[in-house]
């Protein structure tokens, strides 16, 4: 925890405190539920490590009877998925793309959670309710009609018709969490801000944000994300300038003439994965203490 | 000097001046006409002054290879059209075609078009139709009697030419002769029918290494759910002589033939490596790659990758036998799968697009693309030239039969704009009949019902 | 700050400031609701009008009004059917191992420790890599032939198992596809809830000399209601949509036994290019998730009332 968000915990007096790592011997059963806790991590990771593991092989060596760790390593997998498919540039277009993504529905998510937490608008559960439904929606029902309007606006595949098509799904989500996140704080704060001649815009950006920046974090994570591995809205919008990673490997994995490739689509399972990994190590502290705020309230 | 010159490549070109200056002349007369392009005079060809730019999407597989080595050959004949190719998956490219195709403002000229989907965009009227409108614009050269006539068909639909073979492909057989010989099998030849196939088939399944576990399988194909799964019992059954569908595009596989045929692919999963049943594309390649299946039934295209490339399959050319697929009563088997090119009739520049498509697919552009690219020509004169790469002789004779065969017995899926449609329905139950969830004779029953629905409509 | 401070309301007007004040709550809502009606509604109006109309390819537009033909049409679909009963049937297996799964990791993940914050962050990477790599790759692994865990569990006498050998366990391999992707979202959530729950209560149970099962069920599920029923809407509208894994492994096979409704629209769209039926199959699939979320909505808030 940083000295910042220490501080702002403590003027939020009724926030339960966060459970802090023991200092000193641990109990048998809590040594137990650390490991147990390692093991399932690295369960998890497993697929993961063959994927890596794949993404080193020849392809002649990708199958074989007992499947082998030990192989002649090579990284042919990871030029060809530069230079065949191009990853370079679709990879700064999908970065574009989550974080634009990422960065406008958090602005407009929040402030509409704000308003559905907070403001006792009439029927805003409702219409709360109806936006979270809306994540429910087939992606296909949406996708045509999105490529209709942006053709007729001639901004198909741009990196902000992209950034706009994903808010569809972004900003529910946004708006959902944060308006969660908002419900346990405390009511006084802004009360005491306006009073204090603040607008209700005002408090909010210079009051409700600051404290609710942990949870603001890994929301934003979590939104970045959900636009990253998109890839139904990204193949009917693009074509050659803003085409997203995903894009890319489907077209590798749908390789009709000699047969998808694992080698190569490993190593771009790997590529994509890498900028995300240091995104959430770089925030981990508050991935998950944003939530931990109260991020989720019915 | 003409007024036309005077722009930022007429800059350029006044440098190059001295030294062409009757070429000067010429392209600055011609740009004066290509700068009003519009679709009714074809858009022209370009002129160092005044480039043409035709853009095509292409199937994912080869668009990049097309972008890199064949655009700067075709360039060298044709300098003044700029040529962009895009890759677009697999799956989304009929649907990002249609887009494209009833867009006033459209980004692509031309497509690439899988064999089954030539019927669908036709009906709507979204491409050219090659033979007449194409006409002013056809290279007087361009021999179209020289295609085979069931490549050729592909593009076809109710007796109008939309698009040219660009590669093609065929179902075939690949065996490993090393797996044959081990058992003491004869090797295949073209001759082998589906049910001397069949009765082999359980030797096939050895102990290559004598640890007393069997490590290696007879047969290797698409089992899984899918549109490709279909085609296998489908050749079984065009090789007895029957077809899908009548003449007037009624169910007619509902038939004791039919059955039989269904019935040949799903014994065949017995003969097959564990896990079969959910065989794609890829995966009994990988297997047959791998030395684990004497024989599999696949597109020739694959033959590269798995017998030449050592980066790739643990085989080698003289140990891969390709033919095509077993026969029956009328012959061998086969069933065609070509990727043809056709130019979009909202395009601003259809004729450097057909020539772009012309010179890919004119005599001399097939000998290129064969030789440097590996792909399969359409053209009878191709086939009958000596391949420049050793390891394509085998497959040119493989190939010009098939061709044969295919356009006897009308090896190809329906045609007709519900092909796609139609193939769903035949892959679920032909899945279902594969998995022992219905029997072979219920799955055709009821594929052939659920057509009927779908085709009354 | 062009929004009137709350202390004009002691000055002015009762009503006007008391409108001033409705304008600036909304203001709130605008930036969401100008860009949800954009990239959201009108699409979805769009849509609802292509289903209730013939779809002309050629002009790429609705045409003629057929009034509810699309949907009896849809509705009279075998295929269609059948893809709605396998996505029940997947979302009843998928969603309740996926939140016990998750809160039971989140648990575990929450022990205090340094390594914490590493495993929370390694823990994301299965939602990252791309549904096409990681059904590939699953596949790949759980091969009888080359898959290294049936060569592991042959390791110990097992026979291979063919994962994707019937209908039955294609199902399963899916849910443990889509479980293995998922869990780590609500995980991360749950693990979140864990430690905002007070502490006091479960020394007191302690204190008291409550059994672990006891302590769970009585006090510590309780409490975690409403978040558990938060996490599964989320959850929940999330596995509606899911179909990349199956487009990735099974392929909705074999017949038609991993069909997912979305997997079916999806086909109809684009490679059937059936744009009317499928337009219709959506609002049909937009309106029955509508009526579910209210269901489990409502559903948690009589829980929380009764609590």
């Amino acid at each position: 925890m940083t000295a910042t968000a220490e501080r702002t915990r403590e003027r939020v007096g009724d926030i339960p405190r966060v459970q802090r790592p023991t200092v000193g011997r641990r109990s048998r059963g809590e040594r137990t539920r650390i490991w147990s806790g390692v093991i399932v991590c690295v369960l998890f990771l497993l697929p993961l490590v063959w994927m890596l593991l794949t993404s080193f092989k020849f392809q002649r060596d990708i199958f074989t009877t007992p499947p082998t760790v030990f192989f002649e390593p090579t990284i042919t997998q990871y030029v060809a998925a530069f230079k065949n498919a191009g990853l370079g540039p679709k990879m700064i277009n999908t970065i574009i793309v989550a974080l634009g993504a990422g960065i406008l529905s958090l602005v407009a998510g929040a402030m509409a959670g704000y308003a559905l937490s907070r403001l006792h608008i009439k029927g805003a559960a409702t219409i709360g309710v109806l936006i979270l439904v809306s994540r429910g929606v087939p992606p296909i029902a949406l996708a045509v009609p999105m490529f209709l309007v942006a053709r007729t606006l001639g901004i198909t595949d741009t990196h902000i018709t992209l950034i706009l098509a994903y808010c569809s799904f972004v900003i529910p989500y946004v708006m959902w969490l944060m308006r969660g996140f908002f419900l346990s704080l405390p009511k006084e704060l802004e009360e005491s801000a306006m009073l204090d001649g603040c607008s209700r815009m005002g408090a909010f950006f210079r009051i409700i944000v600051p404290i609710s920046a942990p949870g603001l974090i890994s929301t934003f994570i979590f939104s970045v994300i959900l636009a990253w591995e998109e890839l139904l809205f990204a193949l009917v919008l693009t074509s050659r300038k803003a085409v997203t990673v995903p894009v890319a490997i489907a077209g590798m994995a749908g390789d009709t003439e000699h047969g998808a490739n694992w080698g190569a689509l490993s190593a771009a399972g790997m590529l994509t994965v890498v900028p995300v990994v240091i995104l959430a190590l770089l925030v981990q502290k508050w991935l998950i203490r944003g939530l931990a705020d109260g991020a989720i309230k019915g | 000097m003409n007024k036309p010159v005077h722009t930022r490549h007429g800059r350029l070109i006044a440098v190059a001046a001295a030294a062409a200056l009757s070429l000067l002349i010429l392209t600055a007369c011609d740009g004066s006409g290509a700068k009003e392009t519009s679709a009714a005079d074809g858009g022209g060809v370009g002129t160092a002054a005044a480039h043409v730019k035709i853009t095509m999407m292409a199937n994912d597989a080869f668009a990049q290879q097309w972008q890199d080595k064949l655009v700067p050959e075709f360039n060298k004949e044709f300098p003044y059209i700029d040529v962009i190719i895009d890759s677009v998956p697999y799956t989304e490219l009929l649907a990002k075609g249609m887009l494209n195709g009833t867009d006033p403002d459209p980004q692509y000229d031309l497509i690439t078009l899988d064999d089954p989907w030539t019927p669908q965009l036709a009906k709507v009227g979204v491409l050219y139709e090659l033979k007449k409108d194409a006409t002013p614009w056809t290279d007087k050269s361009f021999d179209w009697s020289d295609f085979n006539a069931a490549p050729l068909a592909s593009s076809e639909w109710d007796g109008k030419q939309y698009g040219v073979p660009l590669r093609s492909n065929m179902l075939m057989m690949f065996y490993n002769r090393s797996l044959y010989q081990k058992v003491g099998l004869a090797e295949p030849t073209p001759e082998l029918t589906w049910s001397q196939y069949l009765k082999q088939a359980p030797s096939l399944v050895q102990d290559t290494d004598g640890d007393g576990k069997t490590d290696s399988w007879a047969v290797g194909l698409t089992w899984m759910r899918g549109a490709l799964s279909p085609p296998v019992w489908q050749a079984v059954l065009n090789s007895n002589g029957g077809a899908l569908f009548d003449k007037d595009l009624k169910p007619s596989f509902d038939t004791k033939q039919g059955v039989a045929a269904l019935q040949t692919q799903v014994d065949l999963l017995k003969y097959a490596p564990p896990g079969a049943a959910n065989y794609n594309y890829t995966e009994p390649l990988d297997a047959f790659r791998q030395g684990k299946v004497a024989s599999i039934f696949t597109w020739g295209s694959a033959y590269k990758s798995a017998a030449v490339d050592p980066k790739v399959t643990r085989l080698t050319p003289e140990e891969v036998g390709i033919q095509t697929m077993p026969a029956g009563s009328d012959g061998p088997s086969t069933h065609r799968g070509i990727w043809s090119g056709s130019v979009f009739k909202n395009s601003k520049h259809p004729q450097a697009a057909w020539t772009l498509l012309q010179w890919m697919s004119s005599k001399k552009g097939e000998v290129w693309t064969t030789s440097t690219l590996g792909s399969f020509p359409a053209r009878k004169s191709t086939l009958a030239t000596a391949p420049t790469q050793a390891w394509l002789a085998p497959v040119f004779k493989a190939l010009q039969s098939a061709y044969d065969v295919a356009d006897k017995g009308q090896m190809w899926r329906p045609r007709t704009p519900e092909s796609n449609a139609i193939q769903e329905i035949l892959a679920d139950q032909t899945s279902a009949a594969v998995q022992g969830q219905t029997s072979a004779a219920d799955a055709l029953k009821k594929a052939s019902q659920q057509i009927t629905d779908l085709l009354k409509k | 700050m062009t929004v009137e401070p709350l202390r004009g309301r002691i000055g002015g007007t009762r009503r006007a400031s008391h409108r001033r004040d409705i304008l600036s709550k909304w203001a709130f809502m605008l930036p969401a609701a100008l860009l949800l009606a954009a990239v959201l509604a009108y699409p979805l109006l769009h849509t609802l009008r292509i289903s209730f109309s013939t779809f002309d390819l050629a002009s790429f537009s609705p045409t003629e009004w057929v009034g509810f033909a699309n949907y009896a049409a849809a509705l009279q679909n075998q295929t269609f059917q059948s893809s709605l009963i396998v996505t029940g049937v997947y979302l009843v297996l998928a969603l309740p191992l996926q939140i016990v799964l998750g809160f039971g990791i989140a648990y575990l993940m929450n022990a205090g420790w340094r390594g914490r914050g590493l495993i929370r962050a390694l823990f994301l990477i299965p939602m990252v890599v791309a549904p096409v790599v990681s059904g590939g790759i699953w596949k790949m692994i759980l091969d009888p032939l080359w898959g290294v865990v049936d060569w592991f569990l042959g390791l110990f006498g097992v026979s291979a198992i063919d994962w994707f050998g019937n209908a039955t366990i294609s199902m399963v391999s899916i849910v443990l596809i889509d479980t293995w992707r998922s869990v780590p979202f609500v995980a991360l959530i749950a693990a979140a809830a864990l430690l905002a729950l007070p502490k006091d209560v479960f020394e007191a149970a302690k204190v008291d000399g409550a059994s672990w099962w006891h302590t769970l069920w009585s006090v510590s599920l309780p409490m975690l209601g409403p978040i558990i029923a938060a996490t599964f809407v989320v959850r929940w509208l999330g596995a509606v949509k899911m179909f990349d894994i199956i487009l990735a492994t099974t392929n909705g096979g074999p017949g038609e036994a991993t069909n997912v409704v979305n997997l079916f629209i999806y086909r109809q769209a684009f490679q059937l290019l059936k744009f009317s039926e499928s337009s219709a199959m959506a609002v049909i699939v937009l309106v029955i998730t509508t009526i579910l979320t209210f269901v489990f909505l409502l559903g948690s808030k009589s829980l929380e009332d009764r609590l």
